[in-house]
């Protein structure tokens, strides 16, 4: 069974240090990007998708291999996703609702 | 009963780890408390007068969520080593980890005393009153994590953490890591984006104006 699986074996299913310096190299040079990017002289739309992105990738490296959600039940994941699904959209909706009705 | 490294003895009718599954859920409910606190300092980020994002100070913030993101991955090598049982290692790695985060909290402390003393407080405008509360509340959330790690790193010595144990090590970092999420989520949108796109959010000062926020 997938679940009683993942449940009696997590440990041994982490991965190893050597990914994670890999990993925490990653999150360095992504963070080094995200200040270049702010320093260029980009039309903001461009550079909000740019941040945007990059921020992405450094939450879900975080999420998926420091907090092992990628090797863990997907219960957890769906435990922890359904809020964060949740809350951007309220957040979307109200920027949108709020800059529509304040020009 | 078979103990197994990194397994919460207890059955559960989940077959999951019930304290796992309880930190999940606070991590999830902590989602939608800091989306809160993120999503009104978006909203009303350009809003009335007095000094706003010109005081954020991206080189010196760049260094302190460099340190923050070092000490996640010394926090997951603390992991990693007492999965392995290897209690030195991971004495060192915990140890780090609640360093980098009191250095992190020491960059906190020194951006809210300039702030103070370029005249941003939580009473100044509404910039100041979002801006402190949510960074602030992180702060706290930071500093929680400091004293569980130093907490795990004291125990170790009285036989309290081992191999056995490393589910208490597994479900500290996952509170440890979210910290580092939340402050990645916070550099990217409010630090960069925010002051960045700070002439771009007019609109948010005639709505503060409008509901008597300014």
């Amino acid at each position: 069974m997938a679940h009683e699986h993942a449940t009696h074996a997590p440990a041994e299913h982490h991965p190893g240090p050597g990914l994670y310096v890999r990993i925490g190299i990653t999150l360095v040079v992504l963070t080094a990007l995200e200040v270049a990017v702010f320093y260029f002289d980009f039309p903001q739309i461009v550079m909000t998708l740019i941040l945007l992105a990059l921020s992405t990738a450094k939450f879900v490296l975080v999420v998926g291999y420091f907090m092992h959600l990628k090797f863990d039940d997907s219960r957890f994941m769906w435990l922890f996703v359904f809020p964060l699904v949740v809350m951007a959209a309220i957040g979307i909706a109200l920027l949108a609702l709020f800059y529509h009705f304040t020009g | 009963m078979q103990y197994v490294a990194g397994i919460d003895p207890h059955r559960t009718s989940t077959g999951l780890s019930n304290r796992k599954m309880v930190m999940w859920a606070f991590l999830g409910s902590d989602v939608l408390f800091f989306g809160t606190l993120i999503g009104t300092h978006m909203v009303y980020r350009g809003a009335g007068a007095g000094p706003r994002e010109e005081l954020l100070d991206i080189p010196i913030t760049s260094i302190s969520t460099f340190v923050l993101l070092m000490s996640s991955l010394a926090m997951v090598l603390a992991l990693a080593a007492i999965q392995r049982g290897n209690l030195g290692s991971f004495r060192l790695w915990t140890a780090a980890t609640a360093t980098l985060g009191m250095v992190f909290i020491g960059f906190q402390m020194y951006e809210f005393t300039v702030f103070a003393h370029e005249g941003l407080t939580p009473r100044s405008n509404i910039f100041g009153t979002t801006f402190l509360v949510m960074t602030g509340f992180h702060g706290a959330h930071v500093t929680v994590g400091i004293l569980w790690l130093w907490s795990l790193f004291f125990a170790s010595f009285k036989g309290k953490v081992r191999q056995a144990t490393s589910l208490d090590v597994e479900v500290a970092g996952l509170y440890w890591h979210f910290v580092d999420i939340v402050w990645i989520v916070i550099f990217g949108v409010v630090y960069l984006i925010g002051a960045y796109g700070a002439e771009a959010v007019e609109g948010a000062t005639h709505a503060a104006a409008r509901l008597g926020l300014g």
